[in-house]
């Protein structure tokens, strides 16, 4: 790794922006993201910064339910976000569908099996430290490369 | 002259940011990750009844063991297993894990092995009842502390007998 690839790496690690985006969710988690960028938690010394589009963000925020139709919404705009990207999935409904499983309409199943999660954070909701854990442990696996999207680009490169 | 001692205090102090490690505490009654004792467990399945999400679950491995199985990224922390647990098995926890990087592993699933214990009368394998709640029900000194459930009743029966009929007490005995 040369000088310029390690700053890169380094940079990644060190403004991280996020993007939030809401599967069905009951706006528990993102209430308590709200809190993260207030003073008392403060995000933003992490160098978090959140961002409404995608296509500026390093790392997404999946909270809620997975539902049929928030499926193909998912999918959609993990493919508007640039790589590196990380995903953190927040609380337990995207892990298992909590207690919306069964439900006619929504996916009983974990978002690894619609997108490549990095990190679960576990909660419901979990609590503004505990997302704030999960931003920065995602943040130190893009500084890896150690995310799965860029462990399979790898794989894709090497192919 | 007194905004000029303000910024000289700033410069000198540390930061008022709290660092992600400096967090605010949390109350301890705050609902977080359960606990589970296996030593005062009767594997009775009262709290894998009252669960709405379904996260815990038992399985049965027959004549040697129940497991207690608990899936954290299912719970939503409503606390009515450990509210509902008839012997205190359960505990909730004010800490959370932190994030994982799996929902396979790491934490996120719970196992809690309940080991079954030879009945001292008839031999049959049975989930041993916790100290406290034998003494909490029949007394400290008592003979049928090993027993089976079945044998209990049949105990409990047998005295009831034995308190009627006098004479039948020794036929009760040389039953078995």
């Amino acid at each position: 790794m040369n000088l310029i690839e390690r700053v890169v790496a380094i940079s990644r690690r060190r403004s991280p922006w996020i993007c939030r985006l809401n599967a069905g969710s009951c706006n528990g988690c993102d209430i308590e993201i709200t809190p993260l960028l207030s003073p008392r938690y403060d995000a933003e010394q992490l160098g978090v910064e959140l961002h409404g589009t995608p296509k500026h963000a390093d790392i997404v925020l999946i909270s809620g339910t997975l539902t049929l139709r928030s499926r193909e919404a998912i999918l959609d705009i993990y493919a508007q976000v640039p790589n590196p990207k990380a995903v953190v999935a927040l609380g337990s409904c995207p892990a298992s569908g909590n207690v919306f499983a069964g439900s006619p309409l929504v996916l009983s199943e974990s978002l690894d099996s619609v997108v490549p999660v990095d990190v679960w954070v576990p909660g419901c909701p979990p609590r503004p430290q505990a997302i704030l854990d999960g931003i920065a442990r995602a943040a130190r696996l893009l500084e890896d490369g150690a995310t799965k999207s860029q462990l399979q680009n790898w794989q894709g490169r090497l192919s | 002259m007194a905004m000029l001692k303000t910024i000289l205090g700033n410069l000198l102090r540390p930061s008022r940011t709290r660092a992600p490690a400096d967090m605010p505490d949390v109350p301890t009654v705050y609902r977080g990750a359960l606990a589970h004792d296996a030593a005062r467990c009767t594997a009775c399945g009262t709290c894998a009844f009252v669960c709405a999400p379904k996260a815990i679950s038992f399985t049965q491995d027959p004549g040697v063991s129940v497991s207690w199985h608990f899936f954290i990224g299912q719970c939503s922390f409503c606390g009515l297993c450990a509210q509902n647990c008839p012997t205190q098995a359960i505990s909730l926890d004010a800490e959370v894990p932190t994030g994982m990087n799996s929902a396979a592993g790491d934490g996120l699933r719970l196992e809690s092995i309940v080991r079954l214990q030879p009945c001292t009368r008839c031999g049959a394998a049975h989930v041993p009842l916790p100290d406290a709640a034998i003494a909490a029900l029949w007394g400290v000194e008592e003979a049928e502390r090993g027993y089976c459930p079945d044998c209990r009743r049949w105990a409990a029966s047998a005295r009831l007998r034995s308190a009627f009929i006098p004479a039948a007490a020794e036929e009760v005995h040389h039953e078995r």
